[in-house]
């Protein structure tokens, strides 16, 4: 990308450091098989224990900072989706999770629209099938600035130092 | 009676991630990692079909592989034998979208 | 000023006369428009009348010649009646404002707008009477009028039976009333009102016992006395919204005014057992009204069942009054008198306006059905402020009249551990229990009775359609600014209530009652207090501080403004919302031990989800009075009725029979 969106981009994550040890999660399923879901409750589990994070699960959009949305963005939920963005008040985070959301799996058609960066605009991306609770607790926490990204120096070369086989 | 009893025994259970690494992420399905120097285009060819979601792609004399699309289903180093293995990564989150579309270099011999 | 309170009375009743005589050109606007200025004219004249009686504290009496059909004809200006004559003219001049947009000039107006004047006028009659003979007159007059004005409709379905219900019910009730005038006549041996009351004391206490009961009975089926009640919800909501409103406002406080009248005027010194009557009454009223208000969806209906609450709160009062008075308690005696006359003056205020709202609704919705109402606050602004504080004031919720007047009757019955008999005293804590869930169920019913039809979104085309040209405003907002006058401006009502108890009951408790900086206490210094004018000021500024907090907190910066979250809906339908049935769902389930309702449900298929078509579910509340008494009664008459059909038998030779029976019997008769 432009070297004006890459400082747009690490502005943003900078600004996002707001959140680092208070979080407020909003869930948003755009059409999921709700496996995400699943791996997203385990996440309150004692073995994942999200609150010792300072992160939580919002009851309404208006609570929340960040919202995680699921799902390929079927056309049915566009409505619901944008009133659902609005609803958060700014500074806010949009997480988009699993390969669906991602633009993987389905392609667009007059049903989908296969990714959820054509509805909304997204901040994070964190891929998995469903991405398992420490992937989610990754996502969440490069999202509030506590880690730094990862895969940007992977290269996925069995041969290099740099991937873990 | 005194259930807390019960949770005192058993101690912590809580995963110390991101603090130290989690003993259970060895097990998770993760995107494959390639041996550069055996993958060759008939086989790439081969993964590029063989891929359900569509993770694989080619371009010119590489394989892309979009770590977005990737499931872990494991379709591509059922068939790449030593070509491909399980990565083991699973932090992937980043917020570049483009920067999970990987190019993998198709060097091994016809 | 006692003369210029009779002169101001008499120009009211010509000016109720004029408008009768005017409203029969009632066919053209012109006439309708005039009938309903002298009518409100006619009000004033009366508000005047009757607030002047009051101010001077005291009365007088006339007596105008000597008829052969009526015998002489007192006429008195007493101050326990001035307070209804005030009423009267307040709820006249309201309701002649509002009938000039209410009614369509017609061949209907032009014998209705006559029937309501001289129901007016019947009305003044009865509290302007001094003699029995002129009071019973004008009783069954007034009866006989207001089942007119509930016939204004006669063609639509079960209007000429509500008006039948409610004749006979009133008849039942004269039939008693006069049998107690004739007992106090009989035994005092004078017809005039006055000259009455100050012989009663010599009367034999098994007489004035009955006549007592039969008054309270009788003028309760006036009034609404449960289980005397079966009328009401019937007629008045058959009756045009301005005769509902005075049928409400003012009918059912004559048949107060007759039991005040034998409570503290004719009979004055009675047994605890009359109070006790009096509060039991009350208290089986004022529940049983509130239970059913809860149940109706109807409402005018709802409405009517929520003066057969008021009524019994007023008995309630009276009935406590007159058993401190059996204590020897004569403070707490003439307060609850003042505070059951203002509970009564508030209602008849409140009630009005209601009915009167209830009638712009129907008129411009077409629908009096709750379930069909909604949205309404957009569609007539004016008349939801105005239903406001008239739901407001009846829900006794403070600043507003309601609260000062209940408040008032909480106090008088805390005291009961100033009597001395304790299961006396128990009886009084307990009739003060029952009027705190009173209270408290008529919030619920009140918040539902206004919720419904107008906030939320309209649930039929009707009410989506609604709108405020033309409707009548004037009316009920004069009657929503004495609601707020009555309630802020307590101290200065309850100073001529004071005077009318002074004159009623001997005892002037002006010191107990209010005290300096406009405060209230009941009766008894060092028990309670408080002060109904500061507490508006006060519940104004506090409205004010979240205003203030707001201009002072506003954010200087940017900001973006969102709709309301709602759950990302894509569309809202009325169907969504609570319907009045649902709402008073709690209410039904607690008490389903004594509606006992029959559930009916029908579907289209025996589908469990319902697939194939919609459920119908239907549920009735029993009617226990009807059932239980009414029908045994009416086939026990009619039982005994069938037994002497034989006598008529329309054989003449039998009627010939008969003559020669009674003759024979009447020469052996003869000459003892």
């Amino acid at each position: 990308m432009t070297e004006e969106h890459r400082l747009a981009t690490e502005l943003k994550g900078r600004a996002f450091s707001l959140f680092r040890r208070s979080l407020h999660i909003r869930t948003f399923d755009s059409g999921s098989c709700a496996v995400c879901e699943s791996e997203l409750r385990l996440l309150s589990s004692p073995y994942y224990d999200l609150h010792r994070l300072g992160f939580f699960f919002a009851p309404a959009p208006r609570h929340a900072d960040l919202l995680l949305v699921t799902g390929p963005a079927v056309r049915a939920a566009d409505t619901a989706l944008t009133k659902t963005l609005e609803a958060v008040p700014e500074p806010r985070i949009v997480v988009a999770v699993g390969a669906c959301a991602l633009g993987g799996v389905f392609t667009e058609d007059e049903l989908v629209h296969g990714r959820v960066d054509a509805v909304i605009p997204v901040d994070v991306y964190v891929p998995g099938c469903p991405p398992s609770p420490l992937a989610l607790l990754h996502g969440l926490l490069v999202a509030v600035g506590r880690l730094e990204e990862k895969v940007q120096t992977l290269d996925f070369d069995l041969r290099s130092a740099k991937v873990s086989a | 009676m005194f259930w807390f009893l019960r949770g005192i025994r058993k101690g912590v259970v809580t995963t110390r991630y991101p603090a130290a690494p989690d003993p259970s992420a060895a097990r998770l399905p993760t995107p494959p990692a390639f041996r550069v120097d055996l993958l060759t285009p008939d086989l790439a060819d081969l993964l590029v079909a063989a891929c359900p979601p569509g993770a694989l792609r080619r371009r010119d004399g590489e394989l892309l592989l979009d770590l977005g699309a990737c499931t872990g289903c494991g379709a591509c180093w059922e068939i790449g034998g030593a070509a491909v293995s399980p990565s083991g990564e699973f932090e992937l989150a980043t917020r570049d979208r483009d920067a999970l579309v990987k190019p993998i270099r198709i060097g091994g011999a016809t | 000023m006692i003369h210029a309170a009779a002169i101001a009375t008499s120009v009211a009743a010509a000016l109720f006369l004029a408008a009768a005589a005017a409203g029969l050109l009632g066919g053209r606007r012109s006439g309708l428009d005039l009938a309903a200025i002298l009518s409100a004219l006619g009000g004033v004249a009366a508000l005047v009348g009757g607030g002047l009686v009051m101010i001077h504290g005291s009365g007088a009496s006339r007596t105008i010649g000597a008829t052969n059909v009526v015998g002489a004809v007192t006429l008195r200006l007493d101050p326990l009646a001035a307070v209804f004559i005030a009423l009267l003219g307040l709820i006249a001049i309201a309701i002649g404002l509002f009938s000039r947009r209410y009614h369509e000039p017609g061949y209907g107006t032009s014998w209705y707008l006559p029937v309501f004047n001289l129901a007016l006028l019947a009305s003044l009659a009865i509290l302007v009477a001094g003699n029995a003979t002129f009071f019973l007159v004008a009783w069954e007059s007034m009866t006989l009028f207001c089942y007119l004005v509930v016939l204004r409709h006669h063609r639509r379905e079960g209007v000429a039976r509500a008006a039948f219900l409610f004749l006979s019910l009133g008849e039942l009730g004269f039939a008693l009333i006069v049998a107690a005038f004739a007992i106090l006549a009989t035994r005092t041996g004078t017809l005039d009102l006055a000259l009455m009351a100050a012989r009663t004391h010599a009367v034999s206490a098994g007489w004035r016992d009955a006549a007592f009961v039969l008054a309270l009975l009788g003028f309760g089926c006036k009034a609404g006395l449960v289980p005397l009640h079966v009328w009401l919800p019937e007629a008045h909501p058959a009756a045009p919204a301005d005769g509902s409103g005075y049928l409400s406002g003012l009918v059912i406080g004559l048949g107060i005014f007759g039991i005040a009248l034998f409570g503290f005027e004719l009979e004055p010194r009675g047994p605890v057992w009359w109070g006790l009557l009096t509060l039991a009454f009350g208290v089986v009223s004022a529940l049983v009204g509130v239970l059913y208000a809860l149940m109706e969806n109807d409402l005018k209906r709802f409405l009517a069942f929520s003066s057969i609450e008021n009524i019994g709160i007023v008995l309630i009062a009276l009935g406590a009054a007159m058993t401190f008075g059996a204590y020897h308690q004569p403070y707490l005696r003439t307060f609850l008198l003042i505070a059951g006359l203002y509970q009564l003056v508030n209602h008849g205020v409140y009630k009005t306006l209601l009915f009167l709202e209830a009638g712009v609704v129907e008129h411009t919705t077409g629908s009096r059905d709750m379930n069909a109402l909604g949205g309404l606050i957009h569609r007539l602004p004016k008349s939801t402020v105005i239903t406001l504080i008239g739901t407001l004031g009846i829900a006794a919720l403070p600043p507003l009249n309601g609260f000062v007047s209940e408040w008032l009757i909480f106090q008088g019955l805390f005291q009961g551990f100033r009597i001395d008999n304790y299961l006396v005293g128990i009886l009084i804590v307990v009739a003060g229990a029952s009027l705190a869930l009173t209270a408290g169920l008529a919030i619920m019913a009140f918040a539902r009775a206004f919720g419904i039809p107008y906030l939320g979104m309209p649930r039929s085309r009707g009410a989506a359609g609604a709108s405020e040209r033309g409707q009548p405003i004037a009316g009920p907002a004069l009657l929503a600014v004495a609601c707020v006058a009555l309630g802020v401006g307590a101290p200065l009502v309850l100073t001529l209530l004071d005077r009318v108890a002074r004159a009623t009951t001997g005892l002037d408790i002006h010191a107990r009652l209010l005290v300096p900086k406009l405060t209230v206490i009941p009766g008894y210094t060092g028990f309670s207090g408080f002060s109904p004018t500061y507490l508006a000021v006060f519940l104004v500024c506090i409205a004010a501080v979240p205003v203030l907090i707001f201009l002072a907190g506003r954010p200087r910066g940017a900001t973006r403004k969102a709709p309301v979250w709602d759950g990302g809906i894509l569309s809202f339908s009325p169907r969504m919302q609570y319907t009045a049935t649902t709402y008073a769902n709690p209410t039904r389930v607690t008490f389903d031990e004594f509606y006992r309702p029959e559930h009916h449900v029908e579907r289209a298929s025996d589908d469990p989800a319902g697939r194939s078509g919609p459920v119908h579910y239907r549920y009735r509340v029993m009617p226990i009075f009807e059932r239980y008494l009414y029908v045994p009664l009416v086939r026990a008459v009619q039982w005994l009725a069938d037994l002497v059909r034989p006598i008529q038998s329309g054989d003449v030779n039998l009627y010939l029979l008969y003559i020669l029976v009674v003759v024979i019997i009447a020469y052996l008769i003869y000459p003892y």
